[in-house]
């Protein structure tokens, strides 16, 4: 779960990281209630980069100009994504920009803490200057200052620097976070640090352990149910999958592309679960020819593997099928599943027992 | 650490509050797996069939005497503490069957399991099934079958399909091991490779899925091809990844480090590991028995 600049930088202050002075705008018409003396920038509240570059970000003078270039920011999609909410903030002059972060390393099992004396929107100066600290062991003070010093900070600064790394660790345990960043550290000609910008992601296995975070969920029904892979896909395939894990999906993804085919979307389900199948089905089904709409795609065939799922499958999944009998479906069963099921189910449905040739005959009914 | 798989190895199971945990007990005691007792908070003094439980593992161990291993079952939430007792009370390998553990939980757990060098399969592992001898966790055995080859793999759904296609080409398995799905996990793919250097009933090796590879991985993969027990990997997603967006310092950094950080971790590059390691990866699953038997008889 990605918090917004305003959430990230609200938990920064909690912890005593030094943020500007801000307020929420929920609408244009609340600039006229602005606590925050101008010259200020408004900020496109949005949780996808490049805002700056996109347009959502811009500097005014006067309440006149505010409120028009908010309108302007709450109407222009960034990636896709329309802003809820603007920040208004401060202006703050930098003599110097940093980069900070804390992540979790997969392979080490451990969090690092990152660091580059050129902080900013350049992705590529950023990693010129890259510098990196594995906590090993239990996070400690020292390990901060190992940072700076790598970073090539001396003195008070590098003492400013790495008391903000350490309060951003304490977040990070506090809150269960993937990823705490900070990025630009804005550093002031008396040497004064600021979080300029921040992005905190929380960890979506632990959000359900921060009751204060709970607000702050954006929150899909369906598509955290299904754990879709549908985004990934564009709207002119024919093919729809439905099976019982990520990397069954991703294989028969996989299957399909090589054989020239276009995947019109891919659900992934737990068996055990029935009103999971059905909600899965109905979607796939509103996708089917019979209801067919000029944005939609048509879908012709409907690739299913549990294989390996905890449940008898077959049996309990079965009953939904007859419903959608207008579609094709290729079942991937195991042979002792196929033997108990020949016979009992509609023409429509072909049982298949072995993963390639799932795929190879679905790509002849798509090719159709 | 090391790793104990005698067939008579005790068992103890933590957490029972879940139909998963009470199916895949049944199953272990049909296979004949030697399950000792049941850890479960308040219900210490009670039985679930013929098993005793208990309230703490001490009191377990206490009872039962000495026990090799512990399958972790609790709420995600609960893992860390169940796991954190199970080392405490001097249990030398613990495998976590549930799915989920927040990464921090993880990271204070593999602190600890490296100092008192437990042995820590998952989080979110299906467990080991060496066919027709050994059980250890929620496979269903009858998607299996006894052979030489053994399977490590990072992702649960995907080994039954290639346990599958192994099964219709006659290559039976040697052992089952699932390191867990989970994006922090503890025994890593390098020591289980190791681990198969010694084991004299695999003659060769699948790796299954986004396996965390890294250069002694592949050092072990490679001593392992030296050895005449060739190893070959398949990878789910080599078309179906989108390339993510690289706008996000943090995204590119979090898949790099560990390594010189360069700009991108991408299914390509990872395929490019294998080959440098001269490890053949199947093109589809289709082709793993292929493989298999090209390289097993070059040896």
């Amino acid at each position: 779960m990605d918090l917004l600049e305003y959430q990230a930088k609200e938990l920064f202050r909690e912890v005593g990281i030094p943020v500007l002075p801000s307020q929420r705008i929920d609408r244009p018409t609340d600039l006229k209630a602005l606590r925050i003396p101008y010259p200020i920038v408004l900020k496109s509240q949005v949780s996808v980069g490049n805002r700056g570059r996109a347009g959502g970000i811009r500097f005014v003078e006067n309440t006149i100009d505010a409120i028009a270039a908010a309108r302007t920011i709450f109407n222009l999609p960034i990636l896709g994504e329309y802003p809820q909410v603007l920040l208004a903030e401060a202006k703050y002059n930098t003599s110097q920009e940093f980069y900070l972060a804390i992540v979790i390393d997969r392979l080490a099992c451990r969090p690092v803490l990152l660091g580059s004396t050129d902080g900013g929107m350049n992705i590529n100066a950023i990693l010129n200057q890259i510098q990196q600290v594995v906590v090993y062991e239990e996070f400690s003070s020292f390990y901060a200052r190992r940072l700076a010093l790598k970073m090539g900070l001396h003195g008070d600064l590098m003492l400013a620097v790495s008391e903000i790394i350490e309060k951003m660790y304490a977040l990070m345990r506090a809150q269960d976070l993937d990823l705490v960043e900070i990025n630009p550290l804005g550093i002031d000609r008396n040497g004064a640090v600021m979080a300029l910008d921040g992005k905190i992601s929380v960890n979506h296995y632990a959000v359900g352990r921060h009751p204060n975070l709970k607000p702050w969920q954006v929150v899909d029904v369906a598509r955290n149910r299904l754990g879709t892979l549908s985004p990934l896909f564009t709207n002119i395939g024919n093919i729809s999958i439905l099976c019982s894990g990520n990397g069954l999906a991703l294989a028969m993804l996989d299957g399909i592309a090589q054989g020239g085919g276009q995947v019109a979307q891919c659900i992934v389900v737990d068996p055990a679960c029935r009103e999971d199948i059905q909600i899965a089905l109905d979607r796939i089904s509103t996708n089917s020819r019979r209801e067919r709409s000029p944005s939609t795609p048509d879908v012709d065939v409907l690739l299913v593997n549990f294989v390996g799922s905890e449940i008898d499958s077959c049996q309990q999944v079965m009953q939904y099928f007859p419903r959608y009998s207008n579609l094709t479906t290729i079942w991937r069963v195991l042979e002792h599943d196929r033997d108990r099921l020949a016979g009992l189910l509609p023409l429509s449905i072909k049982l298949v027992t072995n993963f390639d040739r799932a795929i190879s005959q679905t790509l002849v009914i798509a090719k159709q | 650490m090391t790793i104990d798989l005698q067939l008579d190895s005790r068992v103890l199971i933590q957490g029972v509050d879940n139909p998963l945990a009470l199916a895949a007990i049944g199953r272990m005691q049909t296979y004949g797996t030697k399950i000792v007792g049941i850890v479960s908070a308040g219900q210490g003094g009670g039985t679930l069939g013929d098993l005793p439980m208990f309230d703490l593992v001490e009191e377990a161990q206490l009872m039962l005497g000495p026990i090799e291993t512990s399958l972790i079952f609790v709420s995600a939430y609960q893992v860390l503490d169940a796991a954190l007792e199970a080392i405490a009370a001097g249990i030398p390998q613990i495998i976590i069957i549930t799915r989920g553990l927040p990464p921090l939980d993880m990271i204070r757990l593999l602190r600890q399991a490296s100092i008192s060098k437990t042995l820590i399969l998952g989080s979110g592992s299906a467990g080991i099934i060496i066919p027709d001898r050994l059980l250890l966790g929620i496979y269903q055995p009858q998607l299996f079958s006894p052979g030489k080859v053994a399977i490590i793999s990072r992702n649960q759904s995907l080994t039954a399909e290639i346990a599958s296609e192994l099964n219709q080409a006659n290559l039976g398995q040697s052992i089952v091991i699932h390191i867990g799905s989970d994006p922090l996990v503890g025994s890593s793919c390098r020591l289980w490779l190791e681990w198969l250097q010694s084991d004299p009933f695999t003659e060769s090796i699948v790796l299954v899925g986004d396996i965390c590879w890294d250069s002694e991985a592949a050092t072990a993969a490679y001593l392992l091809a030296q050895q005449g027990k060739p190893v070959v990997a398949y990878l789910a997603g080599i078309h179906a990844s989108t390339p993510h967006p690289l706008t996000d310092a943090a995204i590119v950094l979090s898949h790099t480090l560990s390594k010189p950080i360069h700009n991108a971790d991408t299914i390509q590059q990872r395929i490019e590991t294998y080959k440098r390691a001269k490890i053949p990866v199947a093109k589809k699953i289709g082709q793993i028995p292929s493989l298999l038997k090209k390289l097993g008889s070059k040896g």
